[in-house]
């Protein structure tokens, strides 16, 4: 990317802060000043150059010209900045009300975006509480309102159709909370094609996405874009929205670490890829290059608390503890009363066994932030913890409701269902979890297992199988499930190859409960096939188990020999 | 022409005018305004200017004035005491009233004058002491004197008696266009509409509609006749039209323009809307009487009949806003404000209401709408019981109160309920949908169908009414008349701008039409449609996940069902699906699942942005067999159909 562009790239970045400001879009806003002060910084010289020729010409503007509007926006202008005050006092109803006879996009934008963060207010107002009787079942109260408003307002302009950027975007942001997916996709679609540079669009449209096959749909359609195939700065913004969806549906290519380096040599200094990059790692389960990435991004910006309970669960799983702890005293010190924070002192809790604090803090973490990804999940496994099946699984589901690409809670919705042995719930859970990550064998050996639990012993065999071709390194434990499944369906030959495995995996793992008990099988397998060598050979190498295997072992040792010497 | 005319009003015995008719005929009437009005600019004369009677009456009765001012004739004594008696009345001093009333009837014995000191009586309120002067057999060929008689029988709920002095039927039966020459009512009118007032106390509304009809038709300024037919719906909305092409509205003079225009605004607003909005228009632009609260009335109910309960709330809110204490303007506000939920404005008008008009049947009506709106229905119907005993007619408290016995699901007491309501009102179609949907609750299709049937005769595009004869059709297993009826349903409820949900519950129905048609995908699409306009419904969800177990969709379906019990865990239908949804997940999904091919460790080179291998959902090779379990499982789907088709009814 030349200078040039670069510095076309600043400006469009200039005029999106600026904007998505104005609409108070805060966190567009945050994205585009941060990366704006993430490109590489400019020379003096080139500051000077930049400034000339900004006062010769006013820079390119990627946001639509109607001078109809403009001239609209001028006669409601007054209103528009009272609206604006009183929205930033976060007195919605009030904005709305002031703005209520206005046409100018820019006013209705913000009259139902007011209308629709006071919905969104009442309604958490009236849910009492995590977890509390209403959660979950209140809705907002004025969705059917702005979306039939912005129907209207769409029908009656020139082309039949919404073609505000904002309004499209608030459009589709009405129509996801409506459920209603697929509209809401090709309404942010449509405003990201007119205008690229809002990331809080790019952000809904990717927690909107179900699976990785949607999530390719859309970038297809994107990449067929003539704006986004030509123009570069457009195509900087469909990279970004291409790493966030690989990261955020554990898919790793060398492609995305194409993308990455060439982001980051425009951006060098922007903590949103680093972390990208360092979720990336942590999704790959390479968990020091992440947590050196943590520590770098906290390095250079050392009160930035966003994304920094993902640091706390990165250094959870490490067990880290004492850093955990650091960690935990440093977030309380900045704010103590920030999602992240709660966050990441739930886990430090949680790490210290004391699994009603952590509770305690994931729910203050939900109260300050509904739509906190991770503590609905993290708080389910707590509650597994407590063995309180039922307060899991509501939480679990509240984790994919508010993201259903999040595969450890469906595993935890599995595991929740099957402690309360309704194992048709739980197969469809590891199910799902099973689609999102298709390569862990732990999750086909959910599905086995509960396969196997609802006599369906074939799928479970199937399951199993999976489960071994997708690890790496062979499992004794998978063998010795295999090996048992095809005993129940009575297929002893192939009960006795999968023993057979599962005892040469001795050779690597050493001895293991398993294993033991293949050997034992394996002799009295042997013992009734008459193959009185092998069944000897079998029984006593029998060295470990319980007593009554070993007593088991010896008798047959003992028939095997008796049969032996009257054989030989 | 006789002062004793059943053609001729009150005006023509006035001692104001009599005097001066002696001489010259009495052809124009100065101005239209009656009695009432006429003597309170008198009044206010007497008090205010000249003490000369005369001088002050004429500069009022300006077309008089010219002539008779020149040739002014001396008054009489009784002419005198006559003034006297009339100046007494207006200013409100009975006594003196009385006292010389009484002196110049038994100077003249003239029934005139006996009518007049009758009157006095009568505004005294003692009605009795009115009859017995006026029973004098000398009295009873005068008009005006039966008339009064008539009335004050009327006060005094002697219906019988009353009808026996104005006759049964009207004794005047001539030919109608002759004009009344003084301007005023008609006595002929006055007393067809006090026959009509009688019979309709006594409750045979049927006579009654009949002698109100006559009332206006002898003299369309009998607007106390026509305004009771009108509010009180005694006619079905054909009839009404048809009245108001037979009036003869000469009668007005030059003002029947405007009273036609007027007239045309009060009649119901279920047919014949343009002729509305023409009237309207031109009352606007040649009268410019746009601002005119009845103009504003008939706005708002049209508003209201159209179901746009926020625009007629506004209306009204603006009518209000002129007159705080309109009362023809309350039962349509209180219905809107109980349609958009604003219980806190209810409350307070209920409280002004009852501080200003403690025995008005409407004051009642509002605390009972009131309780209603926060579903206290036991005193709704204490205070819906107390409107309609205080106005045995007044149609809103009867609804009101029948909605109190459905609302607590009492069908049989609610039906009785509705029932008088639709005995009083044949003119409004709600009382027989109400009945339509009481009996299709209680499962009777054939009386459900008679009385939604007679209901959408009197009002063909009630989007509430189709939609109960969709669901009567659902019922009877005719699904095509059934989406017919829902489909008018969607497009009455489209051009009529429909609150969302009504929309709804609409597109909620024929969903499950379609569904029973067996076209999942339309049927779908009306689903998704509700969840966009409503609120979270287990009904709607548990719909949706069996038509995605119908279709195959079973993943899907587990989703749906999940969030149907979300919102209400243990709901039977629910349940029950989400249980065959999970077995049928084991048999097909799981074996899906298990024979797809894995994604390859290759498939991370894929570029990103090609489009990958599209994941299969059904193995080619086994296909056939999963068909056949899908099959089984839309049969046994079927029949269990009945028990979970139970569709919701919307109901006001």
């Amino acid at each position: 990317m030349d200078f040039d562009q670069q510095l076309q790239l600043r400006f469009a970045l200039i005029e999106s802060s600026k904007v998505l400001q104005s609409l108070h879009l805060y966190h567009g806003a945050k994205w585009s000043s941060e990366a704006l002060n993430g490109l590489c910084p400019l020379t003096n010289e080139q500051k000077v150059a930049v400034f000339q020729q900004s006062q010769q010409r006013p820079p390119f503007s990627f946001l639509p010209q109607h001078s109809q509007e403009e001239f609209l926006e001028f006669t409601e202008q007054d209103k528009l900045l009272m609206a604006a005050s009183y929205f930033s006092f976060k007195e919605f109803d009030r904005c709305a009300h002031v703005l209520k006879d206005c046409t100018s996009p820019r006013g209705l934008f913000l009259k139902l975006y007011a209308l629709y963060l006071s919905g969104e207010k009442t309604k958490y107002d009236e849910t009492g509480g995590v977890l509390g009787q209403q959660d979950g079942k209140v809705q907002n109260q004025k969705l059917t309102e702005i979306s039939k408003e912005l129907e209207n307002y769409g029908k009656q302009s020139t082309r039949g159709q919404l073609e505000d950027p904002f309004l499209l975007f608030l459009n589709g942001l009405v129509a996801a909370k409506l459920k209603d997916n697929a509209a809401a996709q090709e309404c942010f679609y449509k405003s990201l094609t007119i205008y690229p540079f809002n990331w809080s669009c790019w952000s809904e449209l990717i927690a909107n996405l179900a699976s990785f096959g949607e999530a390719l749909n859309v970038l297809n359609k994107f990449s067929k874009n003539a704006k986004f195939m030509n123009n570069r700065l457009y195509h900087v913004m469909l990279r970004f929205f291409k790493i966030t969806i690989s990261q955020e549906f554990f898919q790793q290519f060398n492609e995305l670490y194409e993308d990455l380096s060439y982001l980051l040599d425009i951006f060098p200094k922007f903590s949103y890829l680093k972390i990208q990059k360092a979720l990336i790692s942590y999704n790959a389960l390479d968990y020091v290059a992440a947590e050196n990435i943590f520590d770098d991004v906290l390095e250079n910006d050392p009160l930035r608390l966003d994304d920094m309970d993902t640091y706390s669960n990165i250094l959870y799983v490490m067990e880290k503890k004492s850093k955990l702890a650091f960690l935990a005293q440093f977030a309380s010190q900045i704010d103590n009363f920030r999602p992240e924070t709660c966050c990441i002192l739930a886990n430090y809790y949680s790490l210290k066994f004391d699994h009603q604090k952590a509770i305690m803090y994931y729910k203050r973490a939900l109260a300050l932030n509904r739509n906190c990804l991770s503590a609905w999940t993290l708080m389910g496994h707590e509650f597994v913890e407590l063995k309180n099946s039922h307060a899991a699984i509501e939480s679990y589901r509240r984790a994919v409701d508010t993201n259903n690409k999040d595969f450890r809670a469906w595993y935890g919705l599995g595991q929740a269902y099957e402690v309360l042995d309704m194992h048709l719930y739980s197969l469809y859970y590891y199910q799902r979890a099973c689609a999102l990550k298709p390569l862990d064998k732990r999750m086909w050996q959910a599905v086995g297992n509960c396969s196997e639990k609802l006599g369906e012993y074939e799928d479970s065999i199937k399951a199993y199988k999976k489960a071994l071709s997708v690890s790496s390194e062979y499992d004794p434990v998978i063998f010795y499930k295999l090996a048992t499944l095809y005993q129940s369906i009575k297929d002893d030959q192939n009960a006795a190859v999968y023993m057979k495995l599962c005892l040469d995996e001795e050779v690597n793992e050493g001895v293991t409960t398993e294993t033991t008990k293949a050997r034992l099988w394996l002799a009295r397998y042997e013992l009734h096939h008459q193959n009185w060598q092998a069944a000897y050979d079998y029984a006593s190498e029998m060295t470990h188990g319980t007593s009554h295997e070993i007593e088991e072992a010896r008798s047959i040792a003992r028939e095997a020999r008796v049969n032996l010497n009257r054989n030989g | 022409m006789s002062t004793n005319s059943p053609n001729t009003s009150t005006l023509t015995i006035s001692p104001l005018i009599t005097n001066k008719r002696s001489k010259d005929y009495f052809q124009t009437p100065p101005n239209l305004l009656g009695q009432t009005v006429n003597p309170q600019q008198n009044a206010h004369h007497r008090v205010f200017s000249s003490p000369n009677v005369s001088k002050s009456v004429n500069s009022k009765l300006s077309t008089l004035t010219s002539k008779e001012d020149d040739e002014e004739t001396p008054l009489t004594q009784a002419d005198k005491l006559r003034l006297w008696r009339h100046d007494a009345l207006m200013q409100h001093h009975y006594n003196t009233a009385i006292y010389i009333g009484d002196k110049v009837l038994s100077l003249t014995g003239d029934p005139n004058d006996a009518f007049w000191l009758a009157q006095v009586h009568f505004a005294n309120g003692n009605y009795q002491i009115a009859r017995n002067l006026l029973s004098g057999p000398h009295f009873e060929e005068s008009v005006s004197c039966r008339y009064l008689a008539g009335l004050c029988l009327v006060k005094l709920e002697k219906y019988d008696e009353a009808l026996d002095v104005i006759g049964e039927v009207n004794p005047f039966k001539t030919d109608h266009s002759v004009k009344n020459p003084d301007g005023g009512v008609k006595l002929e009118a006055s007393m067809c509409y006090l026959r009509g007032l009688a019979y309709s106390k006594q409750n045979n509304f049927d006579r009654a509609k009949e002698c109100y009809k006559e009332a206006v038709l002898v003299d369309v300024k009998c607007f106390e006749a026509f305004n009771e037919l009108i509010s009180n719906h005694l006619m079905s909305p054909d009839e009404e039209w048809e009245l108001l092409s037979e009036l003869n509205f000469d009668d007005a003079d030059n003002n029947n323009e405007l009273v036609k225009l007027l007239y045309t605004t009060r009649l119901n607003k279920y047919k014949n809307v343009a002729t509305f909005e023409e009237a309207e228009q031109r009352l606007k632009e040649e009268y410019s009487l746009g601002e005119n609260l009845d103009v504003l009335l008939s706005r708002a109910d049209l508003l209201f009949i159209q179901c746009k309960f926020q625009q007629c709330l506004d209306l009204c809110e603006q009518i209000i806003k002129h007159d705080e204490l309109n009362l023809s303007v309350l039962p349509n506000y209180l219905s809107c404000l109980h349609e958009l939920g604003g219980k806190n404005r209810l409350f307070l008008m209920a409280h002004k209401l009852a501080e200003n008009y403690p025995n008005h049947h409407i004051t009642w009506l509002a605390i009972g709408i009131y309780y209603f709106s926060i579903k206290k229905t036991n005193e709704a119907r204490v205070f819906f019981s107390k409107a309609s005993m205080i106005n045995p007619n007044f149609g809103p408290a009867w609804i009101g109160f029948s909605h109190t016995f459905a609302a607590e699901g009492e069908h049989e007491q609610a039906i009785s309920a509705y029932a008088t309501a639709s005995r009083l009102f044949p003119g409004i179609h709600l009382p027989n949908l109400f009945l339509g949907m009481q009996y299709l609750q209680m499962n009777n299709l054939t009386l459900s169908q008679e009385y939604l049937m007679s209901a959408y005769s009197i009002c063909p595009n009630d989007p509430l009414l189709l939609n109960e004869l969709g669901v009567l059709h659902y019922r009877r297993v005719q699904l095509a008349k059934a989406e017919s009826f829902f489909q008018k349903a969607l497009t009455a409820a489209s051009t009529l701008d429909s609150n969302a949900k009504a929309w709804s519950s609409i597109h909620c129905n024929l969903g499950h039409v379609y569904r029973r048609l067996n076209m999942l995908d339309k049927s779908l699409s009306h689903f998704n449609k509700v969840l966009r306009i409503s609120r979270k419904d287990v009904n709607i969800y548990s719909a949706i996940g069996l038509l995605y177990l119908k279709m195959g969709k079973i993943s899907k379906a587990i989703e749906t069902l999940h969030v149907a019990l979300s919102i209400q865990p243990n709901d039977p239908i629910a349940l029950d699906l989400l249980n065959k949804a999970l077995e049928s997940n084991l048999h097909i999904n799981n074996k899906q699942l298990l024979d797809e091919p894995l994604p390859q460790r290759s498939a991370f080179q894929t570029p990103i942005n090609k489009p990958s291998r599209n994941l299969k959902f059904i193995g080619e090779d086994n296909k056939r067999d999963l068909d056949m379990i899908a099959e089984d499982l839309k049969q046994g789907e079927d029949s269990s159909d009945d028990d979970e088709a139970v569709m919701e009814i919307e109901s006001e």
